[in-house]
């Protein structure tokens, strides 16, 4: 019996060791992927422009903030997480970090402190930048950017996400291996590739998330990489199989939406208009045409998906038979102007709507939101003008929004379950509640 | 890859301001239909009474109720001038105000008034109104059709002189009836789309391309901004 006690004390101790182990061992920390000279310098704009890729700054600025000062709130299932100051200030940002501390941010997700990060800051894929692109970040920020002095607020999480060190065996289960490299042979498309699973980090929102959150895929040979994920309750449409929403796109069309936010059919909106507006429209040539050409790639010379030239739903359109139900007739009164009665819009001004993935889409919340508040494509240098979609949140009721969405969803070639008038209001007091 | 379909600004200014008004005023959808008051218990924002009878009166000869569609009066045609002279507009809130004036010059000068539209309407009434009761006994509103219509002929022609700081009245009392009329129902006027139902104006649907060059009628009626049918 004593024995037990002695042996049951044992083993409570050595797991309380270890578990005091695991808080407070410091993580080790990835080396550089690259060996290079001390006195490695980026070359003129090759920091700004690895920032670009990266698209720090669609999180790292507040709405109404300086760039890269932080405090943007970022919703995630579990709570609110904030964005943190990266201007060299050195009480509230990352002013006196080492080159090592920068690199262990983006690779192993900790700060100089210790402290993990939470993968809201997609370190999951950043893990794949190479050393200069590191390097040129570490220069941009440190030396080329003005700090700012602004006091983040603290993320506010429910336990026991709140609890940070349990982050470091998420990490373990979450994380691949350091570093990039390439499923291909061909240097355009390993830089696209390079570009997407890394500095883009596109599957931080295009790849679904597993049971513990993470990413399900973090490379391009797996098929769930990039097979369609949720951010804000809206879906960021899968990229690659059957349901791809850029299925048939020509090189030429994934180019332009990333440059400009519209091609001949569909217009960006929710989160990406952020990743545009930042980061994709200032790409040179070379790499959107890289992007471009993986993309292509990726979708494997798929052509775009049947659909038939002439339906019932344009017929029933263009009739304007005062008899038709509500949900067409509310298409002709509010959409068909812009949209026009085959659902095809018109090239970089109207996005289609027949086969668009934001309307045929599982969830319907990208769409009432769309209909509800409508939406703005970000200025670019090559496609200045900002495009709006009015709301028609104060021209339809629910249950006509409803009535509305579940004709979209089902007209012409689409083929998406209706809509209810619950789910339009659930998203109407959010709408109202952001904006108060 | 240049764009097929450019847009008129007019589109984008349209879309614009629906988009900027959708963000400030998302609230309740202006669907409840509101109980109109009639005419005559109307109380104007901007008008006085004596006013608001020469604007009824003067809009009931411009558009008239016997005419084959709606008059001037069944529109209601004169809230909206009411509205229109409370609001930006009668202040000249978007007119460059500052002078210098020079109200007598040539009319392709454009106005040279330093009196707000506001203040057109109140002067020029009263100056209408005083030369009726001078001449012929009685204000504007209390005339009898036909006199209403020499007073305004006269007006119109120039014949009665309001005097250069009042040149604009006639001109403005026309074109904010035509505007009362025709303009969408938000603003006052043009009540249950009349206006548009009579003429064949789609209203705010803004696309028939389909219906272009058939020979037959549009089967569907007109649609307000606020996405009200008729």
């Amino acid at each position: 019996m004593r024995n037990f006690i002695h042996i049951l004390f044992a083993a409570l101790l050595i797991t309380g060791l270890g578990f005091l182990a695991f808080i407070t061992v410091p993580v080790q920390r990835t080396e550089p992927q690259t060996a290079l000279a001390d006195d490695w310098r980026p070359e003129e704009g090759q920091g700004e422009y690895a920032m670009r890729l990266a698209d720090c700054a669609a999180c790292h600025t507040a709405p109404d903030g300086e760039l890269f000062a932080g405090n943007r709130p970022i919703e995630s299932p579990l709570g609110t997480i904030y964005s943190s100051n990266i201007t060299p200030d050195e009480a509230t940002g990352i002013g006196g970090w080492s080159l090592d501390d920068f690199r262990a941010a983006l690779y192993d997700g900790v700060r100089p402190d210790g402290t993990h990060l939470y993968p809201a800051m997609p370190y999951e894929n950043y893990r794949k930048l190479t050393e200069e692109d590191i390097r040129a970040l570490y220069h941009y920020f440190m030396e080329e950017l003005e700090p700012v002095e602004n006091r983040t607020l603290q993320s506010d999480l429910s336990f026991p996400f709140d609890q940070r060190w349990g982050l470091r065996a998420w990490k373990w289960v979450a994380l691949g291996d350091p570093g990039f490299v390439a499923d291909t042979d061909d240097p355009v498309l390993a830089r696209g590739e390079y570009l997407v699973e890394g500095p883009g980090h596109c599957g931080a929102c295009h790849t679904p998330r597993n049971n513990l959150m993470a990413e399900a895929a973090l490379e391009t040979p797996d098929e769930a990489f990039l097979s369609g994920g949720e951010i804000d309750g809206w879906t960021a449409p899968p990229l690659r199989g059957p349901d791809s929403a850029i299925r048939g796109w020509s090189a030429q069309d994934m180019a332009a939406i990333l440059a400009t936010g519209r091609n001949a059919h569909a217009a960006i909106n929710g989160e990406m208009q952020l990743v545009v507006r930042d980061s994709t429209q200032f790409m040179n040539d070379e790499d959107l045409q890289a992007l471009a050409a993986y993309l292509v790639n990726l979708n494997d010379g798929s052509t775009a998906p049947d659909r038939a030239e002439e339906t019932e739903t344009e017929a029933l359109l263009v009739s304007a038979d005062p008899d038709m139900p509500l949900g067409p007739r509310l298409y002709l009164d509010n959409c068909n102007a812009c949209h026009f009665a085959d659902g095809r819009g018109a090239d970089e001004v109207f996005p289609e709507l027949d086969g668009s993935s934001l309307v045929t889409a599982q969830s319907p919340t990208g769409l009432i939101s769309m209909i509800l508040t409508g939406s703005e494509l970000p200025s670019t240098a090559e496609r200045p003008s900002s495009l709006r979609m009015p709301g028609f949140g104060d021209r339809l009721s629910d249950e006509e929004v409803a009535e509305l969405a579940s004709f979209v969803r089902s007209a012409w070639n689409n083929g998406a379950q209706p809509v209810t008038p619950a789910q339009v209001a659930e998203l109407r007091g959010d709408a109202e509640a952001k904006r108060d | 890859m240049t764009p097929k379909f450019l847009q008129s600004s007019r589109r984008g200014f349209l879309g614009g301001t629906a988009a900027a008004a959708a963000l400030t005023t998302l609230a309740v959808p202006a669907r409840a239909q509101v109980e109109v008051v009639p005419l005559d218990r109307y109380q104007p924002d901007y008008l006085t009474a004596g006013e608001w009878a020469f604007v009824m009166a003067a809009c009931a000869r411009i558009i008239p109720s016997d005419g084959d569609g709606p008059g001037a009066i069944e529109a209601r045609v004169p809230v909206f001038i009411d509205r229109q002279l409370a609001g930006d507009f009668g202040a000249a809130a978007d007119l460059y105000m500052e002078g210098p004036f020079n109200p007598g010059s040539d009319a392709y000068l454009g106005t040279q008034t330093p009196l707000t539209p506001a203040r057109i309407y109140r002067d020029g009434i009263a100056a209408v109104d005083q030369w009726c009761t001078d001449n012929l006994g009685s204000p504007l509103a209390e005339l009898e059709p036909e006199d209403q219509d020499t007073v305004l002929r006269a007006l119109s022609s120039g014949d009665l002189n309001l005097g250069d700081e009042l040149r604009e009245f006639w001109a403005l009392l026309v074109q904010n009836t035509k505007e009362g009329y025709f303009a969408d129902p938000r603003y006052g006027g043009n009540h249950g789309m009349q206006s548009w139902i009579y003429i064949g104006f789609p209203g705010a649907r803004a696309n028939y391309l389909e219906w272009i060059g058939r020979n037959e009628a549009y089967p569907l009626g007109p649609v307000d901004i606020a996405g009200e049918r008729a």
